[in-house]
């Protein structure tokens, strides 16, 4: 039933391009659960009123089923003309949330309250949109899976100002959240590369800056083997070091062959996130993409978008046809 | 359910428990005391909560107390059903709801009982003075209703107030229109038990000698409007309960077993109505003597009173016919003559030894009768409200010994001369005179304008009144009471009577109540048919008054529909540049016209004369330039300001235009 009313309202507003000014005909309202009390209540009074040929009660009853309308007015009032000119759909990791953020504008000379933001769920707290003024309303959407998330259709709503009526708006967007993979995987960072060739650290003073050590696994560079530890009569240890200053490193997909593909792309992406963090130089290489060297968020926010977009299925293609 | 702020928290609950409070004191006069503390009590709990002073109780308290609560309910009213019991259940019930209220739905509930509690306090009462209370009480419950909605909401609760404020003043057209044209159903679905109403006004019984002091008080008993003009001061009474059954002591209403004898009704008809104040007797009161009634449920006795088959607990209107004066050439029932001449022989014995005396020295009935009322006149009797009590022989002591007494003791005393010299003759109760209401155009009659008189069977006149009050003391009929007797009567009465302003602030003050009582209370289906005639509809019904409301309803929806649907932009000038444009479209008539490249400042240079009219211009344009581009925005009594000096700039007269430049 809803998705049929859902798709009812889709195909008869189609889809937006912000801006978008909310009209009548794409508003819509409903008595709330108090309001559906409320009638009740009202019901009731006349009834009473009625029986009794109680003059007040019935007066009563006149003036706040008035008070009603007016209210379902005023609610609907708070939404009619409001201009959606903005929406911020920022990026997120697999499994994590995306806070939405909706720009609104008031053309008009009195304030809108109470305006809130919501998927299909229940619409948090509501922001207040001055008179002449503009807003931001949020929603945060849950991002489970790695890909492009389309955010489909926000529902802006109010029940302002007795919450007896709600009215909405169905925004169908084109927008969708940049889901980047999980950033997860144990395997080792690729060396650095460029000047210092090898696994230690620049010279920082006395102090290794190698953070920890771990268990030897096949792959592992020799260099990075802790022989010292080893000669004592401990596991083959291996020392991770910390990364630092500029490093420069080149991450490869096709490096970390014995994964799946999703498991691929995380590791990658622990690796982006991490070497981002650390302010290093890096590059990424995966089947058809190539980004350089670089540094920086926009540098990180390519790559990790490229992780995003990454199309298994283009490249198992692209696999084929190498061999 | 997102975490509300302390403040937040005490503002809302605020709001809430005011309007259950408020709710809960409308009834208090209605309800038990221990009720309303009870409620005061939730409240003061609930609001310590919120501040966080105080812990909600757990469930098992709650519980505990609802069982308690409903429990003394019970035992106090003996049930649940009922207006009375009702609202102390719902005070109650909402006073514990209060000690959960946690979240937005419980409060919603708490507002609901608020709401309820009114609806209740109309049932109980419809005064005018109430009124407000109600009004006032509605502005509360829908400010709360709006916080509760919205406690995040960024507005004070003035703003919050003012908004629901002005919401109910948008539905009050509505209100009014609904109803004067909402069809009223004429007759009961079910009925409440009897509300506690005002149980003053005449008695089936009157035993002069057992009361020491008579109740004197201002308390209108019901309203007439006259079609016509008003009866004479000394032909205004208001018939109520007859009295046939005499034992010595007391006066007795008699079941019945009269014959409705013919009657010839004499000089001109009264037509009038009467809004009669709750009153539990049956008896409604008529000017004498009823021709014609319309009073549904009531019926014209033998004996000429207007009995209602079951009392009223609400106030009643209804119209009559009557006639001052009648003749009736019948005989009196045999039936009739034997209880009207009957009497308890063994008391009283010296008022029959002079009855049989009086009578054998008159020549026929009238003669008797005017021998004994020449006994009051000349016996120095003395009319008082507070007659010394007296003993068996109420009417031996009265007419022998003290000679003191009220319109009871001397309609007592002659008629029951009468009966001892078997002549028939009944006492009559009611109303007597009654003020004129010069705003209102009515005659209002208080419980002290309460009488007793009598009636004496003449053979070819039939039942003739006889008023012996009325020769002891015939102030009495003519001006009321308070002038007869001016010690007597409480202070009230005494002031009113004293301060003829005061008299007159009070007489508007009930026609106020008279109006809100006829116009508002008693609004029905009648009265609308009235209204649609008043329209100019023909043959008035359903039908009209259907189409009269979808009319008024649609209209209404449009106009509200057009106030709400136009979005009012600020995209327009400001009031600042509102008035400069105003300045500049005048300035232009009557000179040379601002340029469009022109600023306030060049086109003040332009401007031509260096005096008068002119002067100001320039001034006003150089004021508008300081406004509008100074460092301080300008303040609202500047803008004012600004604005009256536009508005009073006038141009200069053509031959001051004229005229060289000094």
């Amino acid at each position: 039933m809803q998705r049929r009313m859902a798709a009812w309202v889709r195909r008869r507003q189609g889809t937006d391009v912000l801006p978008v000014t909310l009209q009548r005909r794409r508003l819509y309202i409903l008595p709330t659960r108090s309001g559906l009390a409320f009638g009740v209540l009202l019901a009731l009074m006349l009834v009473a009123g009625l029986n009794y040929a109680n003059s007040l009660a019935l007066l009563l009853t006149f003036l706040l089923a008035g008070l009603a309308l007016i209210a379902m007015h005023a609610c609907h009032r708070n939404l009619l003309g409001l201009k959606v000119t903005e929406l911020l759909a920022p990026d997120s990791f697999a499994g994590g949330h995306s806070q939405l953020q909706l720009r609104l504008a008031n053309p008009g000379a009195q304030p809108r309250v109470g305006v809130a933001l919501a998927g299909t769920g229940k619409p948090g707290t509501g922001c207040v949109v001055p008179a002449n003024g503009e807003a931001v309303v949020h929603h945060v959407i849950a991002t489970p899976r790695r890909g492009a998330l389309p955010v489909g259709r926000l529902r802006l709503t109010t029940t302002w100002p007795f919450g007896l009526f709600r009215a909405w708006t169905w925004l169908h967007v084109t927008h969708a959240v940049t889901v980047y993979p999980r950033p997860e995987g144990l395997r080792p960072m690729p060396a650095a590369a460029g000047a210092q060739n090898g696994t230690a650290p620049r010279d920082f003073g006395e102090i290794d800056e190698w953070a920890t050590l771990r268990v030897f696994r096949d792959g592992d560079s020799p260099r990075q083997v802790a022989w010292k530890a080893y000669a004592r009569g401990g596991p083959l240890l291996v020392k991770e070091y910390t990364a630092s200053g500029s490093a420069e490193r080149l991450f490869d997909f096709d490096v970390l062959a014995g994964l799946a593909t999703e498991q691929r792309l995380s590791q990658l992406c622990k690796w982006i996130v991490t070497a981002a963090a650390d302010e290093e130089r890096f590059g990424l290489r995966l089947p058809r993409v190539h980004i350089e060297l670089d540094q920086g968020a926009a540098h990180r926010q390519r790559c990790l978008r490229a992780l995003a977009r990454h199309d298994p299925a283009g490249y198992d293609q692209g696999a084929a046809a190498d061999a | 359910m997102p975490e509300q702020t302390l403040a937040t928290q005490v503002r809302v609950t605020r709001w809430v428990v005011g309007a259950y409070l408020l709710g809960a004191l409308l009834h208090l006069g209605q309800l038990p005391v221990w009720v309303i503390i009870v409620a005061g009590c939730g409240g003061a709990w609930a609001m310590a909560a919120a501040h966080g002073r105080a812990r909600l109780p757990g469930r098992p308290f709650k519980v505990a107390l609802t069982v308690l609560l409903t429990g003394t309910v019970i035992a106090m009213f003996h049930t649940l059903n009922g207006l009375e019991a009702g609202s102390a259940l719902l005070v109650l019930m909402g006073g514990v709801k209060l000690l959960e209220a946690r979240s937005a739905r419980d409060r919603l509930i708490v507002i609901g009982v608020a709401f309820y509690l009114l609806l209740a306090a109309c049932l109980a009462s419809q005064d005018m003075l109430r009124a407000p209370a109600y009004l006032l009480q509605t502005w509360v419950c829908c400010t709360a209703l709006l916080l509760t909605a919205h406690p995040e909401a960024p507005v004070t609760s003035r703003a919050a107030a003012l908004l629901s404020g002005r919401s109910l003043a948008l539905a009050l057209p509505l209100a009014l229109l609904l109803f004067a044209l909402f069809p009223r159903m004429s007759g009961a679905f079910w009925s409440l038990g009897n509300p506690n109403q005002a149980q003053t006004g005449l008695s089936d019984t009157m035993s002069p000698g057992s009361i020491s002091e008579l109740g004197n008080s201002i308390e209108p008993v019901f309203r007439v409007w006259f079609d016509g003009p008003l009866p004479p001061a000394a032909e205004r009474y208001w018939r109520g309960p007859v009295l046939h059954d005499f034992d010595g002591e007391t006066w007795r209403v008699h079941g019945g077993g009269f014959r409705q004898e013919t009657l010839e009704y004499l000089g001109r008809a009264y037509r009038y109505q009467i809004r009669l104040e709750p009153d539990a007797n049956p008896w409604w009161p008529a000017l004498d003597t009823v021709q014609t009634a319309k009073a549904p449920g009531t019926q014209i006795t033998p004996d000429r009173q207007l009995l209602a088959y079951r009392p009223q607990h609400d106030a009643v209107t209804y119209s009559a016919v009557s006639y001052t004066q009648t003749r009736s050439g019948d005989q009196l029932s045999i039936v009739a003559r034997r209880f009207d001449t009957d009497y308890a022989h063994q008391r009283n014995p010296r008022t029959q030894a002079l009855a049989v005396r009086l009578r054998a020295a008159a020549p026929d009935v009238p003669g008797y009768v005017a021998s004994v009322l020449a006994l009051f006149r000349n016996g120095n009797f003395e009319y008082t409200l507070s007659p010394p009590v007296l003993g068996p022989n109420s009417v031996d002591d009265f007419l022998f010994k003290t000679r003191l007494g009220f319109c009871g003791h001397f309609a007592s005393a002659f008629a029951l001369l009468m009966r001892a010299a078997g002549v028939p003759a009944r006492v009559v109760t009611g109303y007597q005179g009654g003020e004129w209401n010069p705003i209102g155009h009515y005659l209002l009659i208080r419980q002290s304008d309460a009488h007793a008189w009598v009636e004496v069977w003449e053979d070819g006149r039939g039942w003739v009144r006889v008023d012996p009050t009325g020769v002891v003391a015939p102030e009495r009929l003519q001006r009321g009471i308070l002038d007869l007797l001016p010690g007597t009567g409480s202070v009230p009465e005494r002031l009113l009577h004293e301060f003829s302003w005061l008299q007159e602030g009070h007489q508007l003050w009930d026609a106020a109540n008279a109006w809100w009582s006829t116009q508002v209370v008693a609004y029905n289906y009648a009265s609308q048919l009235r209204l649609l005639d008043w329209l100019g509809f023909d043959n008035p019904g359903w039908q009209q008054l259907g189409w009269l409301l979808a009319g008024a309803l649609s209209a209404w929806l449009l106009v509200i529909g057009w106030q709400f649907g136009r979005i009012r932009t600020a995209g327009g000038p400001d009031r600042l540049a509102r008035a400069y444009l105003r300045l500049c479209a005048r300035l232009a008539r009557s000179g040379p016209a601002r340029q469009p490249h022109q600023g306030p400042l060049a086109y003040a240079d332009s401007l031509p004369g260096a005096s008068g009219p002119m002067l100001t211009a320039r001034e006003l344009l150089n004021q508008y330039a300081r406004l509008r581009y100074g460092s301080v925005l300008p303040t609202l009594a500047q803008l004012r300001e600004f604005e009256r000096r536009v508005s009073r700039w006038r141009p200069p007269h053509r031959n001051v235009r004229a005229s060289p430049e000094k």
